[in-house]
């Protein structure tokens, strides 16, 4: 069973205080840590799994500039077997269906049974590029899948929808899946893993490499285009409940109980 | 590649078992040094060892090390048998988390570099300048750095400093987590990463005397850098000092019957003893008792060797820290006092566990000291 796994390079938000950059094209990356895609680390533990009960090859693929190498130095070490960069000014600034565009060229050339990836990348939540990359590689795909199995050449994959139900499909193979954070427990990189890793080769394509002409990738290729970003406007509605902890719950339940919550 | 026995040097072993009997959560757990030390001796090279969750549950507390007649260090062992766990990336995800979280944000506790300074709001707690040269250095810790209930030992170590009047550097914000915990956890690759970053840092100041808020940072700096050029001690250590030249005075006291519970990375891993034992009988209306057991037999609390951090495995009776926090209102005394966060912070929790509230209180030295300035 060989897999193709793309993951990306983002940054970790969760207690930062942000600023939008100058451009207000994006958010000003200095101070931030960067890691793995939550949901692509996820993708790239499916892959080891099902690479361990079946056999095959992990291939993992990014799209990105030459600090997106870390997170693939990290997979490799974790158990991929190939690691491959699209390396290429043409490829930056796409947006989900351009950079579908650079990943499916480079898949094409592949031997491939399955690929993964996230569901939503936690930088620009598009939640596209699993889908766009279905589209152009002409096989099925399935998103938000929590749950998989995989025998005699068919995935069955459990999608999650609203309020805990999950639905059930059956695909043939090949296929892409985006894979929901929660399917499996990511293991853990160790640096003297990744400092192995480190010594192993990493593919480099460009455009021309895959024969992709400027117009179809990146900022060229992309559909959509930020205009700007802004910071949510401060609001109000945020109301404190002072007291003691008996009285501020005995406040907590009235409101509750007001907006039809108990 | 060398055998567990060569690496370890496990030869020597004669399966006394007085290591197993005297580790404090071999009463409670499945871990079973001897055995371990039995199956590096006759057993398959570290790739192929038997994976052993029960390796877990190990404090590195020390006492095996320090008991064993001939020599042979289980406690490294049992950190060699987590390394092989680690490089197979097969630890449980709390564990993965906090070395993942060191590794970005130079802290285990999963928070971001930028508000490592939030403890010192108020304060005015000096940052090292590029290459000044630092008398003495407070090496803050991550725990007292960011934990709301140990923010209060580097707070009241400030106020030590400030009344002693003398003057001291933190690194601020670059202060990055010093490896004590990720070595025990078996992360060898990590832990010199961290000593390389550390060094690089330590080495562009002179600096006289690092001191810790914690004995873990003290322990690993003291014995596990090499030569810093500078001598580190621990905060209870520094105290002692200062108290011995008169620098410190209480004008206040603390009428209350305390005891005191020894660290084992300050006690059995360091042998300090006395100092804080001085600093507390220094303390006016300090009454001081003896625990049974104290010293070198002091009862681990089970948060050393990356215990903060492990969903321990197939645990029995009663925990560690519960039997010590009733050990002390046996006592008959108001206060339980420690000098080391991760202690702070066990027998804190197991006063709630063990049904103790309004009995008892846990406080560091740091604080004690403080609150009789």
């Amino acid at each position: 069973m060989n897999i193709v796994v793309c993951v990306k390079r983002v940054p970790e938000t969760a207690e930062a205080d942000l600023k939008i950059a100058s451009d207000r094209k994006a958010i000003d990356e200095e101070g931030l840590a960067f890691q793995i895609n939550e949901s692509d680390n996820y993708a790239l533990e499916q892959a080891l799994l099902i690479k361990e009960d079946l056999g095959g090859e992990v291939t993992v693929l990014t799209a990105g500039p030459e600090a997106s190498e870390e997170v693939l130095r990290m997979s490799m070490a974790k158990g991929a077997d190939t690691a491959v960069r699209l390396a290429d000014d043409a490829f930056a600034d796409g947006d989900a269906v351009a950079t579908a565009q650079a990943l499916a060229a480079s898949i094409k050339e592949m031997e491939y049974d399955l690929v993964l990836t996230g569901c939503m990348a936690s930088d620009d939540g598009a939640t596209a590029v699993g889908v766009a990359l279905a589209e152009l590689l002409g096989v099925p795909h399935a998103t938000y899948v929590v749950e998989m199995e995989i025998a005699d050449g068919k995935a069955v994959v459990g999608r999650e929808l609203e309020g805990g139900l999950v639905e059930k499909l059956d695909m043939k193979l090949p296929a892409v899946v985006t894979i929901q954070t929660g399917i499996n427990e990511p293991r853990y990189a160790s640096i003297m893993g990744i400092a192995r890793a480190s010594k192993r080769e990493i593919t480099l394509k460009s455009a021309s490499d895959l024969g992709l002409a400027a117009a179809v990738v990146g900022a060229e290729g992309s559909r959509t285009q930020i205009l700007g970003l802004d910071y949510p406007p401060v609001g109000e509605g945020a109301e404190i409940l002072e007291g003691t902890p008996a009285e501020a719950s005995g406040k907590l339940a009235q409101v509750l109980k007001e907006k039809g919550f108990a | 590649m060398p055998t567990l026995a060569e690496k370890y040097e496990l030869l020597g072993c004669i399966q006394c078992g007085r290591c197993t009997a005297g580790c404090p959560v071999a009463l409670r757990t499945f871990l079973n040094v001897r055995k371990l030390v039995y199956e590096g001796v006759t057993g398959p090279g570290p790739k192929d060892a038997k994976e052993r969750p029960e390796a877990w549950n190990c404090t590195t507390c020390s006492t095996c090390t320090e008991r064993c007649p001939k020599g042979v260090k289980p406690m490294e062992l049992l950190i060699g048998l987590r390394g092989a766990a680690i490089e197979k990336g097969r630890v449980g995800p709390t564990i993965r988390d906090a070395l993942e979280s060191t590794f970005k944000h130079g802290n285990p506790w999963g928070r971001i570099r930028d508000k490592r300074m939030e403890w010192a709001e108020e304060l005015d707690v000096p940052v090292a300048a590029d290459g000044e040269a630092v008398p003495l250095l407070y090496y803050v810790g991550c725990t007292p750095a960011y934990d709301p209930r140990c923010q209060d030992i580097a707070r009241s170590l400030v106020r030590v400093f400030s009344a002693a009047g003398v003057p001291f550097s933190t690194f601020g914000t670059a202060e990055s987590c010093c490896g004590n915990e990720i070595r025990r956890m078996g992360e060898e690759g990590l832990f010199e990463l961290l000593v390389e970053g550390n060094r690089e840092l330590l080495d562009s100041h002179e600096i006289g005397t690092i001191v810790t808020s914690s004995p873990h940072c003290m322990n690993t700096f003291k014995n596990e850098y090499g030569d810093l050029g500078c001598e580190v001690v621990h905060y209870s250590q520094y105290f002692d000092r200062l108290l011995d030249e008169g620098k410190l005075s209480f004008g206040g006291s603390v009428e209350k019957k305390v005891t005191y519970h020894d660290p084992c990375f300050l006690g059995k891993h360091n042998d300090v003893f006395d100092p804080p034992r001085r600093v507390l009988e220094c303390v006016p209306g300090v009454t001081f008792v003896e625990f049974d057991r104290s010293r070198e037999r002091a009862l681990c609390c089970e948060g050393g060797g990356g215990r903060m951090w492990v969903e321990a495995e197939e645990e029995r009776g009663e925990r560690l820290a519960d039997t010590r926090v009733k050990d002390a209102v046996a006592l008959g005394v108001d206060l339980l006092v420690t000098a080391c966060p991760f202690c702070l912070m066990t027998l804190d929790d197991a006063v709630k566990t063990s049904g103790s509230e309004g009995k008892i209180e846990i406080i560091d030295l740091a604080q004690l000291v403080a609150e009789a300035l």
